[in-house]
């Protein structure tokens, strides 16, 4: 540490001034902090110690206490922004779905539907209405032939499937 | 007490430890005390000073980074000292006491000294203001010249000028 015991004052002092004035300095203000030295000041009391002790301990507790508080206030300001920046995703990502649904309704070529022959979109239809109340049906069936109802379903499912491509 | 030793309790503070703070009271009370009993002359108001320099230091031991904690410390409580200079001169001020206004912060201070100043308070009341901080600096901190010079931002020369000068005319005075 550089403090007044290790400095070389007459070293310092030559800076500034010939060699014989920087010793007199020197010793001028050698001199004079031994007096002051000499002349010491009167002690703080025990007493006035231990009050600014006391004082010190508390200006901690309340730092500390002041510090948690902050602690608080911004764990519950970040909670509040991770709150809204979800509110804000999902609310974005709920938009952006719907407009990519609507994205592959128009991406289907519009040929398709113009091209198909009417009583074939019927029959379609009625299959598949057919096979919806067939699958209610099995789902809401306690007997014990729900998994046969199931497997005609899949067969019926094969077949329609295999018209459809068949034209 | 060793540097590392005191090192070691600067840390604790830092960690908000209250055990390390009052070691710091018992470490450095006794030497600000004189500090600040030097530079006003008066017991109950340096007793006052002292309590404000060392709750200040809770607030700002975090400020605390490396170098001279001696520098560090004595500049604080130099700030406090001045400040309390501040209020007494707004003090009077308001109290509009034409007859008692100070001359200058030497006589202000000097207002203030107990009845049974001792010899060297008395001389050092003939001291001008700044030369006599400056003295008082040098001695209580221990700090260097080039710590003083850099915490009060002068140059070197000039501190030294004053400190010479300061500390040559207390000699004459207590002669």
């Amino acid at each position: 540490m550089n403090n007044s015991a290790n400095e070389n004052l007459r070293e310092l002092l030559a800076g500034f001034m010939d060699e014989a004035a920087a010793r007199q300095t020197a010793e001028d203000i050698e001199n004079g902090e031994k007096l002051l030295g000499a002349y010491s000041a009167p002690q703080p009391d025990e007493r006035v110690l231990a009050e600014v002790k006391k004082n010190v301990v508390a200006a901690v507790r309340r730092r500390r206490t002041v510090v948690f508080q902050r602690r608080i206030l911004t764990a519950a300001v970040a909670a509040a922004v991770i709150i809204v920046s979800g509110l804000v995703l999902m609310r974005y990502g709920n938009q952006q779905s719907s407009h990519q649904t609507r994205m592959v309704a128009a991406s289907i070529p519009a040929s398709v539907w113009e091209g198909a022959d009417d009583a074939d979109v019927t029959v379609l239809t009625a299959e598949i209405e057919n096979i919806q109340s067939e699958l209610s049906g099995a789902h809401s069936d306690d007997g014990g032939n729900g998994s046969n109802d199931i497997g005609d379903l899949e067969t019926e499912l094969i077949e329609v499937n295999g018209d459809m491509w068949k034209g | 007490m060793a540097q590392r030793d005191i090192d070691r309790v600067i840390i604790g503070c830092k960690k908000g430890d209250e055990a390390c703070f009052t070691q710091l009271v018992d470490i450095y009370g006794r030497r600000c005390f004189g500090y600040f009993y030097r530079l006003t002359g008066n017991r109950d108001l340096s007793d006052e000073l002292l309590s404000e320099l060392f709750v200040k230091l809770v607030e700002k031991i975090g400020t605390y980074r490396d170098g001279s904690f001696d520098g560090w410390l004595f500049t604080m409580a130099s700030n406090i000292f001045h400040d309390h200079l501040r209020y007494k001169q707004r003090q009077t001020r308001l109290l509009d006491e034409h007859g008692r206004r100070l001359k200058s912060q030497s006589a202000g201070v000097a207002d203030e000294y107990d009845g049974d100043a001792d010899k060297m308070q008395r001389a050092l009341a003939e001291l001008d203001s700044d030369v006599r901080e400056l003295v008082m600096m040098r001695f209580y901190s221990q700090m260097s010249f080039r710590e003083i010079a850099d915490s009060r931002r002068e140059p070197i020369g000039t501190i030294l000028s004053k400190v010479h000068r300061g500390l040559k005319r207390l000699r004459e005075l207590m002669g």
